[in-house]
């Protein structure tokens, strides 16, 4: 009966959280065309922790945040400006990137690992390998 | 192309160093038995999650991490069919003398062509940085491996084809 109800609740959540992340995509749309890659990134990635359990959401959340990693031309500069706190789910996204095997992606993916691993260190990599919990 | 290379190969060894973080763990189903975890999966709470690190669509290496062993399989770049015979002869000569190798899996993984199994034992008679320059150079030299084999290849077919068809 409260697996029925939850069933309910997470489905309406996940309704929700679809409509958040189309409401993200179209602002990182327009601060894309304002040439202003970094704070499209930080729009993409924010709000990415929260616990989506659910498969769509997961995915439409990976489309709208790959969508500002391609975009991103000066890496070193996005890293001055890119808060501390992004960078684990940074990892984690550009994981899910590599392990798409598209070529353009890749080459973006493993160019902003390296700088990334060097900025955030090993620590950085094993919580992405260890966090089961808040998979992306 | 040779800095994608170079990228590639530095995402490789940045995620091992992370990765390579292995302790003796007795099994915890049967008593006395000491197994590597990656290759049973029994128990997720001693499983990592496993990465892909896809260089393009062919060449790809997956690293599953477990909590006393670690497997790397890789995908090796193979552009037409003679690259495709001579990869797959060369690796399987290579898995045939895994013990000589200690850390080789006789067996690739299904999907790649050559897999890795590295146990905290390995970690504690070899050194751990040593086991990772090995994995990376094993990559950069296969790839050199089998364009020498195909050049040789095309080289004796030439040299046998005009022998032969002097006759005529």
């Amino acid at each position: 009966m409260m697996a029925a109800a939850e069933k309910f609740v997470e489905a309406d959540n996940a309704e929700a959280i679809i409509t958040r992340i189309e409401h993200k995509s179209r602002k990182i749309e327009s601060l894309l065309k304002q040439n202003k890659p970094v704070e499209a990134l930080k729009t993409a990635l924010e709000g990415s922790s929260h616990m989506i359990r659910d498969e769509r959401c997961k995915s439409a959340n990976w489309i709208v945040v790959h969508r500002a990693l391609m975009a991103i031309k000066d890496v070193e500069g996005m890293f001055s400006s890119l808060d501390p706190e992004y960078y684990d789910i940074l990892m984690k996204y550009l994981y899910r990137g590599l392990s798409t095997g598209d070529r353009p992606t890749c080459d973006q993916c493993l160019r902003i690992h390296e700088k990334l691993t060097e900025r955030a260190g090993l620590g950085c990599i094993l919580r992405s390998l260890a966090d089961t919990v808040n998979a992306i | 192309m040779a800095s994608t290379l170079r990228l590639y190969l530095t995402c490789i060894r940045n995620t091992l160093e992370a990765a390579m973080c292995l302790q003796n763990f007795p099994c915890q189903e049967v008593e006395r038995h000491n197994k590597p975890e990656v290759e049973l999966k029994t128990s997720p709470e001693l499983l990592l999650n496993p990465v892909l690190i896809c260089r393009n669509e062919a060449e790809k290496c997956l690293i599953e991490t477990s909590i006393n062993s670690i497997r790397i399989s890789l995908k090796v770049k193979q552009a037409d069919e003679l690259e495709n015979i001579l990869a797959k002869k060369f690796l399987r000569f290579l898995s045939m003398r895994a013990e000589a190798f200690q850390v080789l899996r006789r067996k690739p993984v299904q999907g790649y062509d050559i897999s890795f199994l590295i146990t905290n034992y390995h970690c504690e008679e070899l050194q751990k940085q040593k086991l990772i320059d090995f994995i990376v150079q094993f990559m950069e030299d296969i790839d050199k491996e089998i364009s020498e084999l195909k050049m040789s290849v095309s080289t004796r077919g030439r040299l046998v084809a005009t022998e032969f068809l002097k006759q005529f």
